[in-house]
């Protein structure tokens, strides 16, 4: 038996830390979740996004009836760390900060010497190419006044003037001169001596809920949501989340940086929930526009089944 | 309406669903006059209280069904399931919503998941 990924509930959310996990997630079980982690000091930035991964709710259900992961409760898996549990951790925090202030300390010395080098080599440099400028601007001037009165229409040595201080251009400084930064960080609170995980971990949606960790899924909506969502999953599609579309889910046929989606989802109830046409022409319309077919997906919570309707603009009329 | 020279082709289904007449008065002219179907026939769907049409577009030889509704009208995933049967399976239906100034809008609704044409 595999082991199972371990999903950190926290607030009724799950996330998943663990880099090797988000990867064993997305290629091995087509589970993608959103990346939602930023920089302690640049909070705002949102284009580029780490750890921890948010899994949508369905996704989580999916990953928990299927064995292929656990739910986790964060909060009670940090325990009270002992007096000498955290004297250990601030020791070792203390070791670590004076490696780094040592290693920066050399760093920045060798960088000063190299520095010094480097400015007297750009003199000498500056030095060198003032004197080839001066130097073709004799030449210039004299050919200019032995040609004063007959202009030459093409000379070979009028040509090879202006080419020469191409030939002798500075080369580009090299990557050395730019400063490099080594920033350690801490490893995730797994890595803690007091975390732990046993006796907080579920492996059912059900002793997650008994538990009172987690709520998903509450009615029949969220239990529709997650048959449709474990449905086409099964069917090898990948999901990512529908808003930008109007719908509950976007199906893609494999991986979303790899393929276009075919389908906006949206999930109704029960064969017998309203549809208004209006749905129809506006979710019809949008996915013509945008290459993509609507999907309906009808739960039947009595026959415990999904069926699917594919809407279209029909291209006359 | 009983005037119009399409309603002999109609009558025998205005009178037994007067509530979807207005949709199929207005889609089978619509069909007919404006987009040119060929071999347009009215066809009973009890299952939806309402007549059906199939035709064929101009210079295509697939017969398509049609099923006219009104905008103001509440349709469910039950509802499409019993027009595919009683309509015998056909691969798409057209689905021609008609509105209070009797602009129709059509679309084709597929049963499964059926991929966008390229």
């Amino acid at each position: 038996m595999a082991r199972r990924i371990p999903l950190r509930v926290s607030n009724n959310k799950a996330y998943v830390w663990d880099i090797d996990d988000i990867a064993a997630l997305r290629a091995d079980h087509h589970i993608c979740g959103v990346l939602i982690g930023t920089l302690p000091h640049l909070s705002q930035q949102n284009v580029f996004l780490g750890v921890p991964l948010l899994l949508m709710p369905e996704e989580v259900v999916l990953l928990v009836d299927k064995h292929l992961a656990v739910l986790v409760d964060d909060p009670t898996a940090h325990r009270h760390p002992s007096v000498d549990a955290l004297r250990h951790w601030n020791a070792e925090r203390a070791a670590a900060a004076k490696h780094q202030i040592g290693a920066a300390e050399t760093k920045e010395a060798s960088e000063k010497a190299a520095k010094l080098s480097m400015s007297e080599e750009a003199i000498r440099k500056r030095r060198e190419r003032e004197e080839r400028r001066a130097a073709a601007a004799r030449a210039k001037a004299l050919a200019e006044g032995e040609d004063g009165n007959a202009p030459e229409a093409s000379g070979s040595g009028s040509r090879a003037a202006p080419s020469a201080p191409f030939e002798q251009r500075p080369s580009t400084p090299s990557a050395q001169a730019t400063p490099a930064y080594t920033i350690t960080l801490p490893g995730s609170s797994s890595d803690l001596q007091w975390y732990s995980s046993e006796g907080c971990t579920y492996e059912s949606v059900a002793d997650a809920q008994a538990a009172g960790i987690w709520t998903y899924p509450a009615d029949l909506h969220e239990r529709a949501k997650c048959r449709v969502f474990r449905d086409l999953w099964e069917k090898g599609n990948f999901m990512g989340g529908g808003v930008k579309f109007g719908g509950d889910f976007l199906v893609y046929p494999g991986d979303p940086m790899r393929y276009h989606s075919h389908f906006v989802a949206t999930v109704i109830d029960s064969p017998v929930s309203t549809i208004k046409p209006m749905e129809i022409v506006a979710h019809g319309r949008l996915g013509t526009a945008t290459k993509k077919a609507h999907l309906f997906c009808g739960w039947d919570d009595e026959k415990q089944e999904v069926s699917y309707f594919s809407i279209e603009w029909a291209g006359f009329g | 309406m009983d005037q119009h020279p399409s309603y002999s082709e109609l009558a025998a289904f205005l009178p037994n669903y007067p509530r979807a007449a207005g949709a199929l008065f207005q889609t089978f002219n619509d069909l007919k006059l404006a987009q040119q179907w060929t071999d347009l026939e009215v066809v009973d769907l009890a299952s939806c209280s309402r007549g059906a049409l199939r035709g064929r577009r101009p210079r295509t030889e697939e017969v398509l069904c049609v099923i006219p509704c009104s905008l103001s009208e509440s349709l469910s995933l039950a509802w499409l399931q019993d027009a595919f049967h009683e309509l015998e399976s056909p691969s798409q239906i057209y689905l021609a919503i008609n509105t209070e100034d009797s602009s129709i809008v059509y679309y084709k609704i597929s049963p499964g998941i059926v991929k966008p044409p390229v």
